[in-house]
């Protein structure tokens, strides 16, 4: 990554930006601390020492500069609009900053689907009080022992309100079994080792980072005043989300059952193919897995249901990418599943001028203990989100409300909910397989899988803006 | 009044408080039923009460537009009703809009069929405004910044005959405050079912809705205390002859593509 950059008349440093948007980290372990300023100088004395690089007591905010040396962790902040005020940002600046944030996850809920078990006042603490989260900060690092006395270091300058803890499940998988962190957006004069030989379009930096264009034409978000606060700055839905694994599993073993009796069914896994499922499948486990890569898009293993419709063991001999690859009309990856609702690539989608252009920097790691499939049980699990964009009503919003939920991309789809993350009830939940013939067979009757336990909406300030925030006076 | 004709069961006994009913078309009724047509009663209610419940409940101004709902066959075919002030309201001033208009209309049409959600979309002029009406599927911030992203500079044609709208230009720069604004200028939309304006009223001033309970009786003035916030409204969310059918459903089964 070279430093300065000129891009349509801007000035890109990156060693203006908080590290944990462009890229991953890739690290173990990460603990977020939700924090409450309740003493404004102490809290920006943190951030004027963090921003400096850190001190013995105090650690430093990691930028994206690519390091010669691997930190021993890293340490970036998200401010809430109630933080930024916390700290001293006035009203009228606080106007200039987009609505959806200044409002806040729990008054978007709605539109998030955020609604039932989800619904912000069935949230624990501290998520139950959003107004008195004001920075959750992250830390990340390979060594877990390393996380206790970094912690303490920032208690001392901020009143901790709650603590999440999330790692990295073994062969990078999420608690329903699929291999996660595969594909992310690629920017524009960025390095980064984990995209080569991607050929995604490349997403222009106005994607992650105000103040540069972005994949609509002419189209600029608005940089929040005061320019050193909100250029090269960020926004970042945080979500805790509980996954249910066993429900999960049990619906795959109900749907398998019911297959087995559908007419249709050698439409789906003709018969003596099970072994291209998985070595050691009979036909109901077969079904399941089928099931559950139609419903993501990707089988567990990651290979891209698009281009490996019927086995999720390939052909040695004809390697299959596990990021290239694109949807079209006749594409045999259901427009319901979840990828294909997310990111709809350069396929078919309703809202034509829309691909593209909802891209979300997504970073995320689990939380709770593991899961075996073998002996299924009812602990909390789930994944600490973030999903990070230049804008959340035009990004994270708006995947969420009109493409994830709802289905307008697609007329076929339409007037249902993603089958993995949507927000399902069993009364009306229905997702369509496709089979080799063209055809389709219509599951039902299937839960919500993935419930909403917090989050908050988060500004990512860059260096300069943090050290703005650390300079205020009053 | 004489009690019904006896039918075998047991009449329930009156209370002593339930016997005026008796005297339903007595004076005092009559009286009482005449009041809102009565000059001194109107005077009083509009120049008195009116006035002195605005000070003492004051409602803040409801956000316009369809309201998103758990429902997914609610949130497709949603109304929009734009109601933006004519910048000079003349008739020079109409015909300069009719023109501003006439002159983008196929760009317009071209913008909408690629957004892709919208249903129907017509502009009108009326008295001192220009109106937009239209019918679409989904979220209204992404129908506006779609709208935006693919005729913006038809927008701003249009804003620069509005007032206010000089603040909007090039509204491919001004994407979040444009939404804002339109969501403003969009007609807030009376809830269908009456008592749910209990809850929006509660919402708008931040608290949790109908936690603090609300009596049926006070909601003819919670709505007169509404629309002196909200003067003009859609009187609900309107009727559709086949719900729940998103415009690309009705292209594609029609074959006309999507």
């Amino acid at each position: 990554m070279t430093a300065d950059v000129r891009t349509d008349e801007v000035e890109f440093n990156v060693g203006n930006i908080q590290g944990n948007i462009l890229r991953g980290y890739r690290r173990n372990f990460v603990r977020y601390l939700m924090l409450e300023v309740t003493d404004r100088s102490a809290a920006r004395r943190f951030l004027a020492d963090s921003v400096a690089g850190g001190t013995s007591n105090v650690p430093g905010i990691t930028s994206a500069v690519i390091w010669k040396q691997r930190p021993t962790y890293c340490f970036n902040i998200g401010v809430t609009c109630d933080g930024l005020a916390a700290l001293g940002i006035t009203q009228d600046q606080l106007a200039t900053f987009p609505t959806e944030f200044t409002q806040g996850m729990a008054r978007r809920a709605m539109k998030l689907g955020d609604f039932g078990d989800s619904a912000p006042e069935n949230w624990p603490a501290p998520f139950d009080q959003p107004e008195r989260v004001h920075v959750v900060a992250a830390i990340y690092t390979d060594a877990q022992q390393d996380l206790d006395a970094l912690q303490d270091q920032v208690v001392a300058s901020f009143n901790l309100l709650g603590v999440r803890n999330g790692r990295n499940l073994a062969g990078n998988k999420v608690f329903f079994g699929y291999v996660d962190s595969i594909s992310q957006p690629r920017f524009n004069h960025v390095h980064d080792p984990d995209q080569i030989g991607v050929d995604e379009p490349i997403d222009p930096l106005g994607t992650a980072l105000l103040g540069y264009p972005t994949r609509y034409e002419r189209v600029r978000f608005r940089i929040p005043e005061p320019q050193e606060l909100g250029r090269d700055g960020s926004f970042n839905a945080f979500r805790v989300l509980a996954q249910d694994a066993a429900g999960f599993e049990s619906y795959l073993d109900r749907a398998a059952t019911e297959l087995l009796a559908h007419p249709d069914v050698d439409q789906l896994l003709t018969p003596g193919e099970e072994w291209r499922i998985g070595e050691d499948l009979d036909r109901h486990g077969a079904l399941r897995e089928i099931v559950a890569a139609q419903m993501c898009g990707r089988w567990r293993n990651g290979m891209p249901v698009a281009s490996s419709p019927d086995a999720q063991q390939p052909d040695p001999d004809n390697p299959v990418s596990l990021t290239n690859f694109d949807y079209d009309r006749m594409s045999r990856c259901p427009a319901g599943s979840h990828m294909r609702r997310v990111n709809p690539r350069g396929g078919p989608i309703v809202q034509r001028i829309a691909n593209y252009t909802r891209r979300l920097v997504r970073r995320g790691m689990s939380y709770g203990p593991d899961f075996d499939p073998a002996n299924p049980d009812d602990e909390e699990r789930g994944l600490l989100g973030n999903f990070i964009g230049a804008n959340l009503g035009a990004q994270f919003e708006a995947v969420m409300c009109d493409w994830l939920n709802l289905g307008l991309q697609n007329p076929d789809v339409t007037g249902s909910n993603d089958p993995l993350i949507g927000a399902n009830t069993p009364e009306t939940s229905w997702f369509d397989l496709s089979l080799k013939n063209g055809g389709t067979i219509r599951l039902r009757g299937f839960p919500r899988f993935v419930t909403t336990r917090g989050g908050a909406y988060l500004f990512l300030p860059s260096l300069p803006a943090i050290r703005h925030l650390s300079e205020l006076t009053d | 009044m004489k009690p019904p004709a006896g039918c075998g069961t047991p009449r329930p006994a009156r209370s002593r408080g339930a016997e005026p009913m008796a005297n339903e078309n007595g004076w005092l009724n009559q009286y009482i039923n005449s009041l809102p047509e009565r000059g001194w009663f109107k005077f009083l209610a509009t120049r008195v009460v009116l006035p002195y419940w605005i000070w003492r409940d004051p409602k803040p101004k409801l956000m316009g537009g369809p309201r998103i709902s758990p429902q997914p066959s609610e949130n497709v075919q949603r109304m929009m009703n734009l109601i933006m002030p004519l910048r000079d309201s003349s008739p020079i001033g109409r015909a300069k809009a009719a023109l501003a208009i006439a002159q983008n209309v196929d760009e317009i049409f071209a913008g909408l069929d690629n957004v892709g959600t919208v249903h129907f979309a017509r502009f009108l002029l009326i008295d001192d405004y220009i109106c937009m009406i239209s019918v679409y599927d989904g979220d209204f911030s992404n129908y506006i910044r779609d709208f935006i992203t693919t005729i913006g500079s038809v927008f701003d044609a249009v804003m620069s005959l509005v007032e206010g709208g000089d603040d909007m230009i090039p509204t491919e720069r001004n994407v979040e405050k444009f939404i804002d604004w339109v969501q403003a200028h969009d007609l807030f939309q009376a809830p269908d079912f009456p008592t749910d304006l209990f809850g929006l009223q509660d919402g708008a001033k931040g608290v949790t809705p109908n936690i603090a309970p609300h009596e049926l009786a006070s909601l003819p003035r919670e709505l007169i205390l509404q629309l002196h916030a909200n003067p003009n409204i859609s009187l609900g969310g309107g009727y559709r002859a086949y719900p729940g059918v998103s415009a690309a459903q009705v292209r594609s089964k029609f074959g006309v593509g999507w």
